[in-house]
């Protein structure tokens, strides 16, 4: 199965309804096992709370296991997650951070760096309760990436997606003070339509080693700042899941500092996440 | 006060004449394939106190000299040309791309910062008479200056000889762009410190470890808060502002903002408006094509106005002085070349390629001439050092492309089909099954390379072949796999008669490449794959290599199209 064990990061939210419901409906969809992670006191009070949201979510008895440990909320699910070896951790979207909390970091962001597993982030989950519709896999051509954009193309074809958009961002640092100095900008133009060309032969030859052929592939190559214009190109395109895969190093404030791609998504989420871990 | 009309027509007529010669010695050299800026500073000398003063003195002092009103205007707009292009050189660089290459462009460059400063500073420090001091009260900061003179790195150089060497996009040119824009940094940020001990020497009352903290904030502040606030504005402009104007306007009055303080504090101009470049370069908002206006305007207008500015203010025969120049073109070129060669080699590249590298960075250009004015005026470096700066510079800057050519040939980075085929991986063939031919290919590469689990290589490449053909157009198959291999191999079979590869023209492939490539570089196996489809997508020169009758014929043809 896709992903065999899901985890989800229950508090006491406006939105756990909603987000109970879409872990239960992905749970029959990967005919997974499903762990409810609460970080908090742990009483038959608080135990009882949270069956009774989800015996309003209509979640069968038998068809679920409930955690509650008390600390620090991101270490506690992300122990969790390697305790039971959870593949698939879904959790509700950060707020937008204030510049303070950009740089301390929040617990959904914690978790989205940290968790040792997949992670899945909903924005806005009370208006999703069907299925998503519209994948926008970001491309990066890691044996990693290969991996997540596999999975994304199985998620996407037992959601029955409409559009599964695979987009490539590429960069050329340098091109433009090529012109200094006697360079002519046509020339650093051409040279950038070539890359263009080249990057999408690439991405053709991409998608065709894998496999991609039961739904119909979207391919889509962008120059820019990476992570940002994938941002962009979702919001455009009204995409309603984005797929990335993990970064392949662990980030630091510099990385905050000098955005790393995958801090412009962070930032303000442009649709629900789908961090894709091996 | 203003201007009277008289000094306002002259103003306006020396400005002119600057701009008409540096056009047009920038345009001679460019016609020989040479940087422009040498026909601006050529401009210069001939406009200067070199050729003009020398010839017709009572002409020069009349354009030049004869109000000192219009001179000072002059130099207040060589002032904003050296800010605008330090700013322009802040906002290509990319600290984001740089931390992604991470160790490479790291010891790249730090050895090659490490390297030509401590041999400067060292050479400077015990024979300050040799190397042109002329204030001993200055010892210290003279020698700091040296090494970090000989440390500097041209990065619009290094672009363009990446661009015309067609290696933009490969490991090795991302290595060069990347160490450059650090070394760029680094050196920037030692003669800002510099910058601010002289100005202690001279007039503000900062101490050096003052100097080195208000820096530091100031450096802290940008990029921690005004970064994100630049980028929020730009953005704002962006949405509601007249674009690009606004943006362009922005970015300017950032710029001076940014250098009016660094100059306010001590240190010069020039180092608030490097740092607010990079802030500003760092901006979403920032595209290519806002990028481009900017470094239009800049060099082809404010630019030329400095590099000729150095000409007119000094004499370059007088102030010639050979053995400064075989000195510190030695220095420089022993301490470039052995730091970023030895970066290069420890971060993974070959001997060759580390030459490249090398090379590639030892480029001073205009940084130097930006270094080296700035410590003349004031007052760190003679006359005779300047000049010989800027010669070093300019043949530094000469020498880097051809030298770079020379090494990224013999480097054998393997980044093309044809680099990767011999002759005895060229198989005739008149096999009549598919898996029989892969094989047959396989095991010509195993014999090869003896280190390869041949078994395993030909269970991967048919597995493959299973998955979906590789049969594509024209007589074309291109198998391949992937291996726990360093380098990409590959292996040619012609097949006269044809055999079935499931091609997307249903035509039997004659011209079957495989094609092996390491399992921890998916992306260069990509490259590969597209460069083929791309190159041999031509029906007339499929035929025309399918009639070869001998592999060395068949390999001159495919690299006749690369």
């Amino acid at each position: 199965m896709l992903f065999n064990k899901l985890g989800l990061a229950f508090t006491f939210s406006p939105n756990a309804l909603a987000l109970l419901k879409i872990a239960h409906r992905l749970q029959k969809l990967f005919q997974s096992e499903l762990f409810i992670i609460h970080a908090g006191e742990n009483s038959n009070e608080v135990h009882e709370k949270i069956i009774k949201v989800i015996n309003e979510a209509d979640i069968p008895d038998n068809s679920y296991e409930i955690i509650i440990q008390e600390g620090e909320a991101s270490k506690i699910i992300t122990n969790i997650c390697e305790e039971k070896k959870i593949d698939l951790l879904i959790s509700g979207a950060l707020e937008k951070e204030s510049l303070l909390k950009y740089y301390i970091g929040s617990v959904a962001r914690k978790l989205m760096h940290e968790a040792p597993c997949s992670i899945l982030v909903i924005v806005n989950p009370g208006n999703l309760l069907d299925s998503f519709k519209r994948f926008c896999v970001n491309v990066d051509y890691s044996q990693l990436n290969e991996t997540a954009v596999k999975k994304a193309y199985e998620f996407a074809k037992l959601e029955n997606a409409k559009e599964f958009v695979l987009v490539r961002e590429f960069q050329i640092p340098g091109l433009a003070i090529t012109i200094y100095d006697g360079g002519e900008a046509d020339k650093a133009e051409k040279t950038r339509l070539e890359i263009q060309k080249e990057e999408e032969e690439k991405l053709k030859i991409f998608s065709d080693e894998l496999g991609l052929t039961e739904l119909e592939v979207k391919r889509v190559c962008l120059y820019g700042k990476q992570g940002w214009e994938i941002k962009q190109y979702a919001v455009n395109s009204n995409s309603d899941l984005l797929v990335l895969s993990s970064p392949q190093k662990k980030l630091k404030l510099f990385d905050k500092i000098f955005q790393h791609d995958i801090e412009f998504i962070l930032n303000q989420l442009p649709c629900s996440l789908l961090i894709i871990r091996s | 006060m203003n201007l009277s009309s008289t000094e306002i027509t002259i103003f306006l007529i020396s400005i002119s004449i600057i701009l008409f010669f540096a056009r047009g010695f920038g345009e001679l050299l460019r016609f020989i394939k040479q940087p422009i800026v040498i026909g601006e500073i050529i401009a210069g000398i001939i406009l200067g106190p070199t050729i003009l003063g020398s010839l017709f003195p009572e002409i020069y002092n009349s354009i030049f000299k004869q109000y000192n009103s219009v001179a000072i205007a002059l130099h207040g707009i060589t002032i904003l040309g050296i800010i605008m292009l330090l700013m322009m050189t802040g906002i290509e660089i990319d600290i984001s791309v740089m931390i992604k290459q991470g160790r490479k462009s790291f010891l790249i460059s730090l050895l090659g910062i490490l390297c030509p400063f401590i041999l400067g500073f060292f050479t400077a420090y015990f024979f300050p008479s040799q190397l042109g001091l002329a204030d001993s009260g200055l010892h210290l900061v003279y020698s700091l200056f040296i090494g970090t003179a000989l440390s500097v790195t041209a990065l619009p150089v290094v672009a363009r000889t990446l661009m015309e060497l067609n290696i933009f996009k490969t490991e090795i040119g991302f290595s060069i762009i990347t160490s450059a824009m650090l070394i760029d940094l680094t050196g920037w940020l030692i003669f800002s410190v510099l910058l601010g001990i002289i100005g202690k020497n001279q007039s503000n009352n900062f101490e050096i470890h003052e100097v080195i903290l208000i820096l530091a904030a100031f450096t802290l502040f940008v990029f921690l808060f005004l970064k994100k606030f630049i980028d929020k504005t730009l953005g704002f402009s962006k949405k509601y502002l007249s674009s690009p104007g606004a943006i362009l306007n922005i970015i300017f009055i950032l710029g001076f903002l940014g250098a009016a303080f660094t100059e306010f504090i001590g240190i010069h101009a020039i180092f608030g408006a490097f740092i607010i470049g990079i802030a500003i370069g760092d901006s979403v908002y920032i595209t290519e094509n806002i990028k481009e206006m900017i470094n239009q305007l800049v060099t082809n207008i404010f630019a030329p106005l400095f590099f000729v500015s150095i000409g007119l203010r000094i004499n370059f025969i007088q102030n010639f002085d050979f053995a400064f120049v075989c000195i510190f073109l030695s220095l420089s070129l022993i301490g470039k070349i052995i730091g970023t060669y030895s970066g290069a080699f420890l971060s993974g590249f070959n001997k060759n390629e580390s030459l490249t590298v090398a090379f590639g960075l030892n480029a001073h250009g205009t940084i130097e001439l930006v270094l080296g004015m700035v410590a003349y005026e004031s007052g760190l470096i003679s006359e005779k050092v300047f000049v010989a700066l800027i010669i070093m510079a300019l043949i530094t800057t000469l020498t880097s492309a051809p030298l770079m050519s020379i090494f990224i040939k013999k480097s054998k980075m393997l980044l093309k089909l044809s680099d990767l085929l011999k002759p005895q991986n060229i198989i005739f063939t008149d096999v009549d099954k598919k898996e029989e031919l892969i094989k047959q290919l396989c095991i010509n590469i195993c014999r090869i390379n003896n280190k390869i689990d041949c078994e395993k290589l030909i269970s991967r490449v048919i597995e493959r072949e299973n998955q979906m053909s590789t049969g594509l157009e024209n007589h074309l198959a291109v198998p391949h796999a992937r291996m726990n291999i360093q380098t990409p191999l590959a292996a040619i079979a012609i097949h006269k008669n044809g055999i079935d590869f499931n091609s997307l023209d249903n035509l039997p492939a004659r011209l079957i490449i495989l094609l092996i490539t390491p399992e921890n570089k998916p992306e260069l196996q990509l490259e590969l794959l597209s460069e083929i489809a791309v190159k041999f997508s031509n029906k007339n020169f499929i035929e025309e290599l399918i009639n070869c009758e001998d592999a060395n014929e068949l390999i001159s043809k495919i690299k006749q199209l690369y």
